[in-house]
């Protein structure tokens, strides 16, 4: 058996053993109502080495293709009862691994064009010599194999991260983890016994470690973000809602710092976007725009919509962010450092978080600020179709 | 006077369990602890605390998860107040997790370091003779 250009060219590169085939393993389905086409794409495959199934009809082809599936698949466009374009369309939704080409007339070029758009990724022209056909086969099936291979890479990458992660959790946690609960445990119980200098060193490395924690809960936030791990594609929320609950959960904060979080929130605002990643986006607001406040300050949170769009409103009575910091606000580390700033701890994350997810959910977020005077920021989001309304999205609190 | 109440920890961090321990002394419970899901398990069993403590994330990814399945299996531990205490869950208000969710039957969730003064309030309430127990909601089982 002769080893078709492009498989030699992958066993020379030395690469892509893992997914590299002969073409013996290489199974090729060939879909014509014209029996003569059929038997002479068998003979030439064969002869190269290939698997060969042949089916006279599109129905036979879908049904064989329920138990096994091939790399390549073969079909003629023009077929009584399911044509070329319905198979197809039925092979691209079951499977888009596999690889399709089009055998069509010279009349239907066009047709053949069409073929292409709708997801097959090359064609051949009837009559063709049995040199064209190995030629559209053997690159079919590279095709099929890069794209075995570049998958089998993304799977191995994302392996990769989520170890990382799963590493930089544990490892770089735990330790961090133990030494603070050292700390609370000692500030709690026995400060009486210590110096109050060694009172006020230890509060300040329980402060420290604190922010260490937050700084890598933070990251771990981020990186899930990026990933896609955090938002749940599809869900919808009631913007009002989630934003009344997390302004709740901020309260202790808010009281802490004499702080009033005034609310008005319209009822039924449905957004695009689940629960866990617009309750983060919301809470990072909410509690920067308490955390950048003056003692007894305020901060506004609104829910509305106008323009066709969710609006999320959270304007505070701040520090305010000198413009030339603006551009830079929502990278990453990006912290403003000033005297206003400086005995505020922050992880320099949060608004990289609150931008990743607004990106995430195909929405929008402004920021307008005068020095002394406050910051307001305004997140826009697509509201969600009426139809799904009613589709019930995870509420907070049920989501480890 | 009435009996000291026990407690157990099982957590594989020999310095978590030091400074926790600490904690359960001064406040006058009987402390005892494991290192591991099956010696937890074993002194359950035994000892039958009046509450227990179970990182859920120790050497092995899932041991805390079957250990607390294990511990629910023994009749006598049914009602045992169960905190469950990791790392792995974040105290930001989106992920705190809810017992009454019902897929762990733990009676509280606290995430790592755990602030002192609530973890010593929370342990007076799961252990006080009136607590009705932990709300029962997987396979529409009657709650206690």
């Amino acid at each position: 058996v002769t080893v078709p250009p492009a498989f030699a060219q992958a066993e020379a590169r030395g690469g892509a053993q893992a997914t590299h085939r002969t073409p013996e393993t290489m199974r090729v389905f060939v879909i014509d109502d014209d029996e003569v086409m059929l038997l002479s794409c068998r003979r030439i495959l064969e002869k190269a080495g290939y698997q060969v199934e042949t089916f006279g009809n599109g129905h036979n082809g879908l049904r064989r293709l329920e138990e096994v599936r091939p790399q390549l698949l073969l079909v003629d466009l023009k077929m009584p009862e399911i044509d070329g374009f319905q198979v197809i369309d039925h092979v691209r939704r079951l499977d888009p691994a596999i690889v399709i080409a089009v055998l069509t007339g010279y009349a239907t070029i066009a047709n053949a064009i069409e073929a292409m758009k709708a997801g097959a990724y090359d064609f051949l022209p009837k009559p063709f010599t049995p040199d064209e056909l190995r030629l559209l086969v053997n690159r079919g099936c590279e095709r099929w194999q890069l794209a075995a291979e570049s998958a089998r890479l993304r799977r191995e990458k994302e392996e990769a991260e989520r170890r990382f992660i799963t590493f930089v959790t544990h490892q770089l946690k735990s330790p961090v983890v133990a030494v603070k609960q050292y700390l609370d445990v000692l500030l709690f119980g026995v400060k009486g016994d210590l110096s109050p200098q060694a009172v006020e060193w230890l509060s300040r490395s329980q402060a420290r470690l604190g922010e260490m924690l937050d700084m890598i809960e933070d990251w771990l936030m981020l990186s899930r973000v990026e990933r896609g791990a955090l938002s749940e594609p599809g869900a919808n929320t009631d913007l009002g809602e989630i934003t009344s609950h997390m302004v709740e959960s901020a309260g202790s904060q808010a009281d802490s710092t004499g702080v009033t979080v005034r609310t008005v929130l319209a009822p039924g605002v449905r957004i695009n976007g689940d629960a866990v990643s617009v309750g983060v986006l919301v809470s990072n607001l909410v509690t920067n725009a308490i955390k950048y406040n003056r003692p007894n300050g305020s901060v506004d949170v609104n829910v509305s919509s106008a323009g066709g769009m969710g609006v999320l409103e959270v304007r505070d009575t701040g520090i305010g962010i000198p413009e030339e910091a603006l551009p830079g606000l929502f990278h990453e580390f990006h912290r403003i450092r000033s005297d206003a700033t400086r005995d505020i701890p922050g992880t320099g994350l949060g608004l990289a978080i609150c931008k990743k997810i607004v990106g995430e959910l195909g929405g929008t977020i402004d920021v307008s600020s005068r020095v002394g005077e406050g910051t307001s920021f305004v997140v826009r989001f697509q509201l969600a179709p009426h139809d799904e309304a009613t589709r019930p999205a995870t509420s907070p609190g049920e989501t480890a | 006077m009435n009996d000291p109440k026990s407690v157990l920890i099982i957590d594989d961090d020999p310095d978590f369990v030091r400074a926790i321990r600490h904690l359960f002394e001064f406040a006058g419970y009987q402390v005892s602890e494991a290192s591991n899901g099956r010696e937890g398990l074993a002194q359950a069993k035994t000892l039958r605390p009046d509450l227990i403590l179970l990182d859920v994330m120790m050497q092995e990814r899932t041991e805390g998860f079957f250990t607390l399945e294990r511990i629910r299996e023994v009749p006598a531990l049914q009602s045992t107040p169960v905190i469950v205490i990791s790392s792995i869950y974040s105290d930001h208000p989106v992920f705190r997790v809810n017992p009454e969710a019902g897929w762990l039957p733990a009676d509280l969730f606290l995430p790592k370091p755990v602030d002192p003064e609530r973890l010593m309030a929370e342990s007076a309430r799961l252990t006080a003779p009136d607590y009705a127990g932990r709300v029962l909601v997987d396979e529409g089982s009657a709650s206690r």
